[in-house]
């Protein structure tokens, strides 16, 4: 069974010009983010989306989480429409979005988790053991009762992801989720995302990395200036063959053939 | 969703609001220093203009006491809508709190119901503070009282929603509060009675909710007129209510949804 579907989904951003613009430089024109683009993520898999910036990876995540709502196609996440019955999919969903400044600043780590937790509808009673547990999962039970504005960018990523489990949810979104962590936390992080399917989850995962995709991915797609690539299956496949599948498919020159290591200059 | 749950989230709303004010600490004590030398110069300015200028037979003090007290309740309980939403977009947490399992618009209004404790108490604090300390007459009739706070509520609600939806959809919500603020300041009487207003003035104040409010909630607190006396005043104010509050939802909704569609929800 399919946990998410996407069946020819378009997103286009349309600008318009502030009133009496023309005293700026700014242009009416639209992004079309993305462009008739259809996939299906089964159920306990792990599915990374591949790209350059700007392909359309984060769109899609904000379209599952209900974040956006499309201009055509339809959105289906454990079998609930995102337009037509967006409140059971935002049950299911939990999305550690790329954006670190998303807290309450003048909360501590314990206390935007507990917020957020209450209104994932985490019961009461089970909230303070399940805020700790999910605090200590990502190393941050030292920083539990300290005011996020405090907070390194790592420690707001580590923050971000422990908000998208804390309710537990069946389909997990993450958006670039170890930008700004220090490789020891990123392995740390990533043997974390192993487990989720063994729970039953499925995670949809946005990233830059070949490593990353290949070392906790079950299939990848790779998106391309809003269209869908390419797509394949990891098993069996190693990092530089996701990267040469990858600018197969993109047409992008993979400049990093010529660049000389230095021991040779 | 049952009531648990929505009495939870309320809490949760509550709690994560009081630990931020209590965190800026010094903000009590400036709305607390400001308040006082506001009730400070009224008093004077009732004693300066003299015990026989008497607005609508009311002694002047009290007659601008209550009004200003309660036309700064509404106004700014109609800016905590406004306030919720530029805040969340400018804590960047809009965007989450909007793929969260609690609905938006419930969200809204437990955020705002919650951001009114502040006017509440502050409410209290001016008329308590002004008509005990400078001792000012008081007959209130407590369910009339009650009942046009109720209406006054609800309209103030709905302004708020809709200067929300306007901070959604064209990020300028503050327009429609200060555009409120500045037509009630003088056509509502909240200083002086509208009777001496010109007549093109006089009705263009009969339109806006907040001249009733004020109306109303004068005769019941000082005068202590009842439902029938105040039968006119709070007829006008459920008309308002019935009106503009499912307008102001469906305006709402619509603002969320367009914001949605374009990707705006975090633009400020």
């Amino acid at each position: 069974m399919d946990s998410v579907v996407l069946q020819s989904v378009s997103k286009v951003f349309r600008h318009r010009p502030a009133l009496f613009n023309w005293l700026g430089k700014e242009r009416a024109g639209e992004t079309r983010a993305l462009d008739d683009v259809s996939l299906s993520v089964a159920k306990g898999k792990i599915f990374a989306l591949l790209g350059p910036n700007g392909s359309g990876k984060t769109t899609v995540l904000k379209l599952v989480s209900t974040m956006l709502l499309p201009n055509a196609g339809e959105i289906q996440v454990e079998g609930a429409s995102t337009e037509n019955d967006p409140e059971t999919v935002r049950r299911h969903v939990g999305f550690a979005v790329a954006n670190e400044r998303s807290f309450f600043p003048r909360l501590s780590a314990r206390e935007n988790l507990d917020f957020f937790a209450a209104l994932d509808n985490v019961p009461r009673a089970e909230r303070p053991a399940r805020v700790d547990a999910m605090l200590q999962r990502v190393g941050l039970s030292e920083a539990a009762d300290t005011l996020v504005m405090k907070f390194s960018s790592g420690m707001y990523q580590r923050l971000g992801i422990a908000r998208a489990l804390i309710k537990e949810p069946s389909v997990i979104l993450l958006d670039e989720p170890t930008r700004s962590l220090d490789p020891a936390s990123a392995a740390h992080f990533w043997g974390l995302v192993r487990k989720l399917p063994g729970h039953g989850a499925t995670v949809m995962l946005a990233t830059h990395s070949f490593s990353e995709a290949v070392a906790v991915g079950d299939e990848v797609a790779v998106l391309h200036r809003g269209r869908l690539a390419g797509f394949r299956k990891v098993a069996g496949a190693g990092a530089d063959d996701l990267r040469a599948f990858y600018f197969a498919t993109t047409g992008e020159v993979d400049e990093a053939e010529y660049l000389i290591p230095r021991s040779r200059q | 969703m049952n009531g648990n749950g929505l009495l939870d989230k309320a809490a949760a709303v509550a709690r994560r609001d009081l630990l931020t004010a209590i965190r800026y600490r010094s903000g009590f004590l400036i709305t607390a220093i400001g308040t006082g030398a506001e009730l400070a110069a009224f008093y004077y300015l009732a004693k300066a203009l003299g015990p026989s200028f008497r607005p609508e037979g009311l002694e002047y003090f009290p007659f601008v006491l209550v009004g200003t007290g309660f036309y700064s309740f509404l106004i700014s309980g109609s800016g905590q809508f406004l306030s919720t939403v530029q805040q969340a977009q400018q804590t960047g947490t809009l965007e989450v709190l909007v793929t969260t399992a609690t609905p938006a618009p419930m969200l809204l209004f437990l955020s705002a119901m919650s951001a009114f404790g502040g006017p509440t108490l502050q409410l209290f604090f001016y008329l308590g503070a002004g008509l005990l300390w400078f001792g000012s007459a008081l007959h209130p009739n407590v369910a009339a009282c009650v009942v046009v706070f109720l209406l006054s509520l609800i309209v103030a609600i709905a302004f708020g929603l809709i200067a929300a939806a306007l901070q959604l959809a064209i990020q300028k919500g503050s327009a429609l509060v200060w555009l409120l603020s500045s037509f009630s300041w003088f056509m509502t009487g909240a200083l002086f009675p509208v009777s001496t207003l010109p007549k093109p003035f006089w009705w263009a104040g009969q339109l806006i909710p907040l001249t009733h409010s004020l109306n109303a909630m004068r005769r019941a607190l000082l005068e202590g007129a009842g439902f029938r006396a105040l039968g006119n005043e709070i007829g006008i104010l459920v008309l308002f209510c019935a009106v503009l509050l499912p307008v102001s939802l469906v305006v709402f909704s619509f603002a969320l949804r367009r914001a949605r569609m374009a990707g705006t929800l975090s633009f400020y």
